[in-house]
């Protein structure tokens, strides 16, 4: 009894401490939330550039414009700092922001390519996630999903799962895309080659005037550079080759060729791309980007249905539970899955180029490709801009010219304007570093560091280096296709499938200092 | 004298900055159903500066402007003028601000403000009004309020009222794009925050049909009655009460039985 | 009954009281939800629509039909028209009430309501709503002080003579205060310029506030007594009902000329037959509301006991439907439609009207409201 009411004297002591303690908390809460006196606001942060006297403004500030239905990118306004970065890349690295008088007219003007993914350093800006639409077409029974992968992807994807730089997947990558539930897996290299061999002979083409396409000509493989031309130099577009991206091309001939060889309705075929690249997703969404469709009689029909880039092939994988490292490599699948060395460095700065010029060589000439041609010094590397002059024999001297970042492709394309450009052909790629620094690649150092670039180019030349096959034009497939399906390079076929046209953009905006107004 | 700034609208991309800066530095929520930017964006209590997104013509044209939207801070605030607790004042440096501790929540302020910014915290238990106080804290320091000091385009001028009101004459006259008027200039008597725009205000959305009186001058042409009401009224009334006492006293006393 | 000399309390529990309880008792629990979560979960305002029917009805409305309490007490007590003695009493107990709960209802729409006391010392003097912030809680205050009148007669009865000695005061200043704070109700809307329809618009929208506030007093005090006087047996002179209902029908008949001229300096003719919700609205607050009631008045069923209740119904819905109209309807065309009332809302309006309607026979049945017939005795 005594212990009890002990205890309950006790307890009656806590309580009431407990309770004097609650009303000091309450009393507290009271005081921090409702009792300032303190006018309302500025109760949160900015960034330090931004906390100086008016009279002194941040020279970094604001960020880019994005337009909500922007096919590629997409922001989430929470994680913006206004630190200003997405703006230095798109005004300064690719010159496209603040290079066009204001007002705007009727459209936020984007090239789609993504670097300010790159450079966000909080990630809000990132791709837009078309995972979700890829997984339920591989989850619906009745659809057969095709997919290829570009060449840069197989020197990135690694590095989302903790490899090193450069690191080379591209098997671990098929056996994993096979592992998703895709159907067939098929090699955006091998439709390089068939670049080489369409985009070659439209230079030849124009070399030897059996066209009445002005020269330089411009490769077209790069959506962002593509359409960069058409917003800023809208005059240059007949430059630019008529030769679809190998993605398109890859795209437009899995519903005809593929689905006819392999006896598939192509209105069952959902077909997708895993690239380093945000622009593909635009690209893709052309609405010119149908031939495969119109081929069919169905005008709805895409070529290439969609577009993942790398960071979302990793996510899937990921989200699979699937561990790349511990995956076996596998290969690609028959008909549309051998490439070249050349094919392979499309994915690098003068890659392009260097594949072009070694088909090229060969048809003119007739002779075997040279050393010299086989590891094109001039126009490798992450100089901005690069040329070279090749004594074709029999032909005459091929000037060309390389440039990667769209600030780079202004110089080159000035000139062009100016009629003083003295070049053949001139690849450009809207990327710094090209593909294997694309927009859809995985996340980096910030802002992205040629370091990176250089291994992943380099895990490329080494590859290209190995091969045996290292020539375009002597790719089994793309001789094969020619043999089987569309006859010749250039053919009626291959025009209406491989071809494209361009449309000039130059009305969206009023660029700042052009010539042209 | 009273600060303020000119929004230059043929210069907005769109970007948003402004509309993050202002969440930023106000430590305001993002709201995922209720954004501030894009062409539908609402004025909330956690969006104090909102982007729209006007896609309009221009000469026949299909155009695209972007209208940010703030309080406008008046010369005369209706909101302060119409608040019985001085909860809203107008300060010398031009930002019209708000003190919660003397908010009694009557809203009368969002009834009150000709371009309807005063928002509201419905969801909250004590709920208070809230709309931009121009940075006032930034502002006292000499600084531009946060959403001009981030705007990658110079949308925004921040300055003396009279010296951005000169800039703006200066702009449309010199530039034959602009609409020959500027926003804020007389609306509501004048706002601290003016616009000038390349398409007309009212395809942009603003309010057109605004008075140019400042607003409390309609309470106060009411108001300055009530003394003399007071007085006059309280007289005659006390007049009437004691006349008419003693005219029934009287009555009372010559007919004993007039009482009913 | 009046039950002046009994010591017991009493209250009879009908089956509509039990009733009145329940939607009172309801009315309370929401209010209560409501003080404790906030504005949002317990109503449909939103920041299109801040004021809605709490500030239509329960404050709006609310304070003009308890203006009978400051008309009679002018006609009753300032004037000294001794045939109007007796319904003085009931009408001015009504009037407290319908103060109170209009209290009650500003105390549940204002969200920082342990604030409510700010403008006492914080004076933002430069708004309308001060004025009547000031005038409503001190009429309010002087409305029980004059009830102690009454209620002394029967409990703390020493205070009696005190209270009688202050009356004179208490009644100036509460004739003088609701002049002044019926009219700045529509002085509110002053500032609403190029919001509110210009049906209701007007520079002269206090003198309307003002005059409709004054005319639905004796309105209201017939449909009261006569509700009262079936409830208690206790039917008042039909003559006093039909002497206020003159007074009320002058001044409607003022009312109308003078909103004709507003209308015609105001260019504003072109809205009324406009068709449409405001000008339907406008045509049901004047024709229902005024204009068929001054022709029962003026009618030989004017002179009947049932003539002057209808006449008095219809006018207090007239004043409603004006009040809700300048608050809703008005601003329609403003603000978009986005505002329909909540059902917690509407009940929480109608367990106030109920605990006012309880309260009322609670005091008729205790204290001597409707048998008194004498003049104040001057100080």
């Amino acid at each position: 009894m005594d212990k009890q009411k002990a205890r309950s004297t006790e307890m009656t002591r806590r309580g009431f401490l407990k309770m004097f303690g609650s009303l000091g908390l309450v009393g507290a809460t009271a005081t921090l939330a409702g009792c300032s006196k303190e006018p309302m606001g500025g109760k949160g942060w900015l960034p330090q550039q931004y906390q100086a006297a008016s009279s002194y403004p941040s020279q970094v500030r604001g960020r880019v414009p994005i337009d909500p239905n922007n096919p590629s990118i997409m922001r989430d306004d929470e994680k913006c700092i206004l630190c200003g970065q997405c703006l230095e890349v798109c005004e300064k690295v690719q010159t496209v922001f603040g290079h066009y008088e204001l007002p705007v007219k009727d459209e936020v003007i984007c090239v789609n390519c993504g670097q300010c993914t790159l450079w966000c350093p909080t990630a809000a800006i990132t791709e837009k996630d078309d995972t979700a639409r890829v997984l339920e077409a591989i989850e619906d029974p009745d659809t057969v999903v095709v997919v290829q992968t570009a060449p840069a992807t197989r020197v990135g994807l690694g590095e989302e799962f903790g490899l090193p730089a450069g690191s080379w997947v591209e098997g671990k990558q098929v056996a994993a895309l096979k592992k998703l539930g895709f159907d067939y897996v098929f090699d955006t290299n091998f439709s390089a080659d068939l670049t080489i061999m369409e985009e070659g002979t439209e230079l030849i083409n124009r070399i030897t005037k059996k066209s009445k396409a002005p020269l330089p000509q411009f490769t077209s493989c790069s959506p962002g550079w593509v359409k960069f031309c058409e917003y800023y130099y809208p005059d240059l577009l007949e430059h630019m080759s008529s030769a679809k991206s190998p993605q398109q091309m890859l795209g437009a001939l899995i519903k005809t060729y593929f689905a006819k060889e392999k006896n598939i309705d192509p209105k069952k075929i959902f077909s997708v791309s895993i690239m380093p690249c945000t622009a593909k997703k635009f690209e893709c969404s052309r609405p010119e980007m149908n031939d495969a469709g119109l081929h069919h009689g169905d005008e709805t029909m895409r070529d290439v249905d969609a577009v993942l880039t790398v960071r979302e092939l990793a996510r899937m994988i990921k989200n699979k539970g699937i561990d790349l490292n511990k995956l076996p490599e596998e290969k690609y699948d028959q008909l549309m899955g051998t490439g070249s060395g050349a094919g392979l460095i499309f994915g690098a700065t003068g890659g392009v180029m260097e594949a072009a010029v070694r088909t090229a060589y060969f048809v003119l000439t007739k002779q075997d490709v040279p050393e010299g041609l086989l590891n094109l010094k001039p126009v490798r590397g992450l100089e901005g801009v690069k040329e070279a002059s090749l004594d074709i024999p029999g032909v005459g001297t091929l000037r060309i010219a390389v440039a990667h970042g769209l600030s780079n492709a202004r110089k080159l394309m000035d000139e062009v304007r100016r009629g003083e450009s003295p070049y053949h052909f001139i690849e450009i790629m809207c990327c710094p570093g090209g593909c294997i620094s694309g927009g859809g690649q995985p996340r980096t150092a910030l802002p992205p560091s040629n370091e990176v670039r250089e291994k992943r180019i380099a895990s490329l030349y080494a590859k290209d280096a190995s091969y045996k096959l290292r020539l375009s034009h002597e790719n089994p497939e793309i001789l094969a296709l020619y043999e089987k399906y569309l006859e010749h390079p250039i053919s009626h076929l291959a025009h209406e499938l491989l071809h494209t046209e361009y449309t000039s953009r130059g009305d969206k905006l009023t660029a700042k200092g052009s010539k042209l107004g | 004298m009273s600060k303020g700034v000119l929004v230059d609208l043929t210069k907005c991309i769109g970007c948003g900055s402004c509309t993050v800066a202002c969440k930023l530095y106000n430590d305001n929520k993002f709201e995922k159903d209720s954004p501030a930017i894009g062409e539908n964006p609402k004025l909330t209590d956690e969006n104090w500066t909102i982007v729209t997104a006007k896609k309009t013509e221009k000469d026949g044209q299909p155009v695209w402007r972007y209208v940010k939207q703030q309080c406008l801070h008046c010369e005369h605030p209706a909101c302060a003028s119409a608040c019985f607790a001085k909860a809203f004042q107008k300060t010398e440096e031009g930002p019209v601000i708000y003190y919660p501790h003397l908010c009694v929540g009557c809203r009368y302020c969002m009834l009150a403000c000709p371009f309807d910014i005063p928002k509201y915290q419905w969801e909250k238990s004590f709920p208070l009004v809230t709309k931009c106080q121009m940075c006032s804290g930034k502002v006292a320091k000499g600084e531009a309020p946060a959403c001009v000091s981030v705007c990658p385009t110079n949308v925004m001028t921040f300055g003396e009222r009279d010296e951005i009101l000169a800039l703006a004459k200066k702009t449309i006259e010199s530039d034959s794009k602009y609409v020959k008027h500027i926003y804020g200039e007389k609306e509501a008597g004048g706002t601290d925050w003016i616009y000038i725009s390349d398409v007309p205000f009212e395809q942009l959305g603003f309010r057109t049909d605004v008075t140019t009186t400042p607003l409390p001058e309609y309470s106060h042409s009411f108001l300055k009655y009530t003394p003399y009401v007071i007085v006059g009224w309280g007289s005659l009334l006390t007049g009437m009460y004691l006349y008419t006492k003693r005219r029934n006293k009287i009555a009372q006393e010559e007919k004993k039985d007039v009482h009913l | 009954m009046a039950a002046t000399n009994t010591q017991s309390w009493s209250f009879r529990l009908t089956p509509t009281r039990v009733l009145l309880f329940i939607l009172a008792g309801m009315a309370a629990a929401i209010a209560l939800w409501r003080l404790i979560v906030g504005l949002g979960p317990t109503t449909n305002l939103n920041d299109q629509w801040p004021w809605g029917l709490w500030i239509g009805f329960d404050v709006l409305t609310g304070v003009a039909l308890a203006g009978g309490g400051y008309s009679t007490a002018l006609i009753v007590h300032i004037l000294h028209i001794n045939k109007f003695n007796e319904i003085g009493r009931s009408a001015m107990l009504t009037s407290m009430l319908g103060y109170l709960l209009v209290m009650a209802g500003l105390f549940l729409d204002i969200g920082q309501w342990f604030n409510f006391w700010r403008p006492f010392v914080s004076w933002g003097y430069h708004s309308v709503l001060f004025e009547v912030f000031w005038c409503v809680s001190l009429y309010t205050t002087i409305q029980v002080i004059e009830f102690g009148e009454i209620l002394t007669e029967r409990v703390a009865k020493p205070w009696h003579k005190f209270f009688r000695k202050i009356m004179p005061f208490l009644l100036i200043v509460g004739v003088l205060l609701p002049t002044m704070h019926q009219s700045s109700l529509g002085g509110l809307y002053l500032i609403e310029v190029g919001k509110l329809h210009p049906l209701w618009w007007s520079p002269f929208i206090p003198l309307f506030f003002l005059m409709s506030s004054f005319f639905v007093g004796p309105a209201m005090v017939a449909v009261e007594t006569s509700l009262a006087g079936r409830a208690y047996n206790h039917q008042v002179d039909l003559k006093v009902l039909r002497g206020l209902a003159k007074i009320g029908g002058t001044l409607m008949v003022i009312y109308l000329a003078l909103k004709a001229i507003d209308f015609s300096n105001r260019d504003a003719w072109q809205y009324v037959f406009a068709g449409g919700l405001e000008s339907n609205m406008f045509l049901l607050e004047t024709i229902g509301g005024v204009i068929i009631p001054l022709i029962i008045l003026i009618s030989p069923w004017g002179k009947t006991r049932s003539g002057l209740v209808t006449y008095g119904a219809l006018t207090a819905l007239g004043v409603v439907v004006n009040r809700l109209n300048v608050v809703i309807t008005g601003m329609v065309n403003y603000y978009g439609p986005g505002y329909i009332p909540a059902w917690t809302e509407i009940v929480v309006s109608a367990g106030l009207v109920a605990g006012g309607i309880l309260a009322y026979c609670f005091i008729v049945e205790n204290f001597n409201i409707l048998g008194h017939h004498e003049e104040h005795e001057a100080a």
